[in-house]
């Protein structure tokens, strides 16, 4: 008999923990705390995975590692050459928004991060990283991948935090189409795929297969124009009051480790000098001036195209 | 070494290496057929040493669970008491089982275990409602308890915890 009373008293004790958890703040302290504990859990269980890089590290030919190189000094000297396309984008857009009198699109720092963990439970998809509170994680920071964004850092522990995915079927990114700035939020779809739908689309948004969704920054969480997703395909049902849009997340969700963790710029200020060490790598600050200066200077160099023209 | 404490920290590494295997990151399309390690542990432990294991320890266990996989803290801990204490009401029957009888009942036993926990995952908003698929892990569950029983067993005598 007593069996069933133990029984009892230990349910109790959980359901008023589950009780507790849900309506107060108090146990995230506990669960802080307990953290140190299961974080060389999490180490002990990343080891696989660091020997197979390791190992691969170590045991790679001469001639690949130079056919590696070359494909990277290629990769590169493309990035470079965006970069400098963006570089005269970036000033004509700042100074656009001069003219309007509207805010400086907010840059924000880039912390990088490695992937070290995945949730094991398949109703939710979250992922842990190796930074943590003190590396001046806080909740709601973006992860992004070298593709595009990855989802928000829900809960924060000492030396890792939980990000859930974008792909999270609890949760919603504000999203505007690249091509013409139509506004909808993204959710994660409710399959096992991995994918987003875009909620309460009316049949006549201007929407199409093809379309790069990026971040609209209207929640606050995301910075802005960040690229989120590819709509895959769009589904006119008579039947259904809103179009059916289903889009593919275009950050490498479960293939990549490395990831970036984007800190805003006022955080940055009042953050922990932990996150000033090595690994942190600042955003190259467009030299804004210079630029201008340069674009301004160019009518004078080369006249030759106006004339001719409207005027 | 008093009759209590002996052998403690083999139940205790028992119960580590259930954990590690438990959150070592699995490609997406096998997560559903992951083994219930820490449950099969606690059912062998429980079933060996039922004046030694029981509900309290279970329950523990579960608040690990829950600490570890970042869910609501409780949750674990509760259907973990519910599977300590089956297992309790079961272990002198399930004992004198051949091996695929066993792994029938843990079966069973997973299967419910996995379902109490979905449904309050669903019904708190921890997750959302999917496919049953999850079962698959009980499943695959029942499939390794004969070789882990085997191991764990062995491990019991060798280092003679009693």
């Amino acid at each position: 008999m007593s069996l069933e009373y133990r029984l009892l008293a230990f349910l109790a004790l959980a359901l008023s923990l589950m009780y507790a958890d849900s309506r107060y703040e108090y146990l995230d302290r506990v669960r802080f705390s307990v953290a140190y504990l299961t974080t060389p859990v999490y180490w002990l269980a990343d080891i696989p995975t660091r020997i197979s890089f390791w190992i691969d590290d170590v045991f790679v030919s001469q001639r690949d590692l130079i056919e590696e190189n070359t494909q990277l000094r290629q990769q590169l000297l493309f990035a470079q050459r965006e970069l400098q396309l963006l570089a005269g984008l970036a000033s004509e857009n700042s100074r656009l928004r001069e003219l309007q009198e509207a805010s400086q699109a907010v840059q924000g720092r880039v912390m990088t991060a490695e992937i070290i963990n995945v949730s094991n439970d398949p109703g939710s998809r979250r992922v842990l990283i190796n930074r943590g509170a003190h590396d001046g994680v806080v909740d709601g920071h973006a992860l992004l991948d070298a593709h595009g964004l990855m989802g928000q850092v829900v809960e924060v522990l000492p030396f890792t935090s939980w990000v859930l995915l974008i792909t999270d079927s609890r949760h919603g990114t504000p999203v505007q189409v690249n091509r013409n700035g139509e506004r909808t939020i993204a959710r994660g779809s409710r399959g096992d795929a991995p994918g987003l739908e875009l909620e309460f689309v009316p049949d006549t948004a201007d929407i199409v297969v093809g379309d790069l969704l990026v971040s609209s920054g209207l929640g606050q969480r995301f910075p802005k124009d960040y690229p989120v997703a590819e709509v895959t395909s769009v589904v006119h049902d008579p039947g259904q009051p809103f179009a059916l849009i289903r889009a593919r997340p275009l950050a490498q969700m479960d293939r990549t480790r490395h990831v970036m963790l984007v800190v805003p710029d006022d955080e940055a200020i009042v953050g922990p000098p932990m996150m000033f060490d090595a690994d942190t790598v600042v955003v190259p600050e467009l030299p804004a001036a210079a630029i201008t200066e340069e674009v301004v200077s160019e009518p004078v160099i080369s006249p030759p195209a106006a004339p001719g023209v409207i005027e | 070494m008093t009759p209590k404490s002996n052998g403690i920290w083999v139940i205790l590494l028992s119960f580590l290496v259930a954990y590690l295997l438990a959150i070592v990151p699995f490609p997406d399309w096998a997560m559903h057929y992951r083994p219930q390690w820490v449950m099969l542990v606690l059912i062998y432990w429980v079933m060996a040493l039922p004046y030694r294991v029981g509900i309290g320890s279970a329950w523990m266990a579960g608040i690990f669970t829950d600490i570890l996989e970042g869910s609501m803290l409780g949750i674990h801990a509760f259907t973990f008491a519910v599977l300590a204490y089956i297992t309790l009401n079961l272990h002198q029957r399930v004992r004198l089982f051949s091996s695929w009888q066993q792994s029938g009942i843990i079966l069973a036993l997973v299967g419910l275990v996995m379902t109490g926990t979905y449904w309050i995952k669903v019904m708190t908003g921890e997750t959302a409602q999917g496919s049953m698929l999850f079962l698959l892990g009980a499943l695959s569950s029942a499939f390794v308890w004969p070789w882990l029983f085997l191991l764990l067993r062995q491990l019991r005598r060798g280092f003679d915890v009693h």
